[in-house]
């Protein structure tokens, strides 16, 4: 059924149908959606919902229910986000799997509720302690945003791991259409979980090792699955990257500008091709390494002061020239904007 | 144009941040962010009191569930005959979880 859906209630529509049963969650402007549409669907599918008394609370009836094998997730902005990352450390830690969706706003501090992309490092490299990694996935639409909570359940499952839901205040407010599965995910078993019935009495779920040997071999095992995913899961959408002299690269809202920009420039005879990632966490590094294989110059485009563009960088490891262009206080740059810092940098190029 | 007002907003105060999306949005330029602080340290939107037609749109594109409410205004009753010599206008509910 085809809908006109905005994208913090299409995430909620995916969760529940991926399975989710359990939202725990404090409203935040521009996330504040998701905690509304859950409070009305959640009880409808005999889920539970909380209103938690804040943020840190809200995680951690996350690390509970994923516990007990419940798919669950959570959703937030940047300032609840930063009240998470004690938990969602924790989840890592414990191996849980579950889904937390961050509506990013502007920062640091309370900024402002318009969009912004700078909870990518928080995300992406981990704002919480220890070694760990978030599985973390951009979505650019309404649909996406349904479909990609969708497969960060998946995700969060295979890999025991929290996985996260990064997007911004742009994608998480507009209203766009909207196709759903017309079934239901059934989740998969977790013998591991902790039920309360008597199989699962012995299971035990915690993040302490308290022996050097033993916490090494956990981080080893994590470690594992770390670059497990890393090889399996890095997921990517490339445009017009075959011929492309230049190579715009950006996640989000910001990769919808570049499409047009693309366009654009290339009305302008200058070959331009769009890389967009979608999993931010694994980095689709080869897929970036490929498409960036015979450009003269990479342009990164972010509503932040240079963030992702930190992973760009590394991917291409100084193959080829990487620039950078970005907006932030929940301004959007526009399609002719981007086009001028084009071609005043292609300009300097030749 | 001002003609007879087709609906009315109303605005929490202690809801609205004061972001401007609604007076952005809305098309017959009814509604403006108050000079005034509120407790919060935001100007809060608030709606000039003439021309709203009820279309809802600042409704739709606000970021904070429950900071608007628009009610529509029903039709005026046709005048019943020359007895009739005022008629009453009535609120008709806001708009809610409809858009869900």
């Amino acid at each position: 059924m085809r809908q006109l859906c905005k994208g913090n209630v299409a995430v909620v529509k995916g969760a529940i149908l991926a399975g989710c049963r359990g939202y725990y969650g404090y409203p935040i402007t521009p996330a504040s959606e998701i905690a509304e549409a859950a409070a009305l669907y959640f009880p409808q599918v005999g889920g539970t919902f909380i209103q938690a008394e804040s943020e840190v609370a809200a995680i951690n009836m996350v690390y509970g229910a994923a516990a007990a094998g419940v798919r669950v997730m959570s959703g937030s902005s940047g300032p609840g986000l930063s009240l998470m990352q004690e938990g969602m450390s924790y989840l890592a830690g414990s191996e849980l799997p579950c889904v937390i969706v961050d509506v990013m706003r502007g920062g640091p501090g309370l900024g402002n509720i318009a969009p912004e992309q700078s909870d990518y490092f928080a995300m992406v490299k981990g704002g919480g302690h220890g070694n760990y990694r978030n599985i973390v996935l951009a979505p650019a639409s309404v649909q996406e945003m349904a479909d990609l909570t969708m497969l960060a359940f998946e995700l969060a499952d295979k890999y025991r791991n929290p996985a996260v839901v990064l997007t911004d205040g742009f994608v998480g407010q507009m209203m766009e259409p909207l196709e759903l599965e017309d079934h239901e995910i059934q989740p998969p078993e977790k013998p591991w979980a902790v039920k309360g019935t008597p199989e699962t009495r012995a299971n035990l779920i915690s993040s302490i090792f308290l022996e050097t040997d033993e916490l090494e071999e956990h981080q080893r095992r994590m470690e594992a699955k770390y670059i497990r995913a890393q090889a399996a899961e890095p997921r990517c959408e490339v445009c017009r990257t075959d011929d492309a002299e230049v190579l715009l690269v950006g996640y989000g809202i910001v990769s919808r500008v570049l499409l047009s920009t693309v366009e654009a420039l290339r009305k302008d005879g200058v070959k331009a091709g769009l890389f967009r990632p979608i999993t931010l966490w694994p980095y689709p590094v080869k897929e970036l390494e490929h498409a960036a294989r015979n450009v003269q110059k990479v342009l990164v485009v972010e509503l932040s002061n240079g963030q992702m563009v930190e992973d760009v960088r590394l991917a291409l490891n100084g193959k080829v020239p990487v620039e950078f262009y970005g907006r932030v206080g929940g301004n959007v740059p526009s399609v002719r904007e981007l086009q001028e810092q084009v071609l005043t940098r292609m300009a300097v190029a030749v | 144009m001002a003609g007879q007002a087709r609906g009315k907003v109303t605005v929490d105060v202690e809801e609205c941040k004061g972001c401007g999306l609604c007076v952005e949005s809305c098309p017959p330029k009814c509604l403006e962010l108050v000079p005034e602080l509120s407790v919060y340290g935001f100007h809060p939107a608030r709606y000039t009191g003439h021309d709203c037609t009820g279309c809802g749109i600042c409704f739709y594109c606000c970021p904070e569930p429950g900071a608007i409410t628009v009610y529509r205004i029903k039709a005026k009753a046709k005048p019943l005959a020359s007895t009739a010599t005022s008629t009453s206008t009535s609120l008709q509910g806001g708009e809610h979880a409809a858009a869900l």
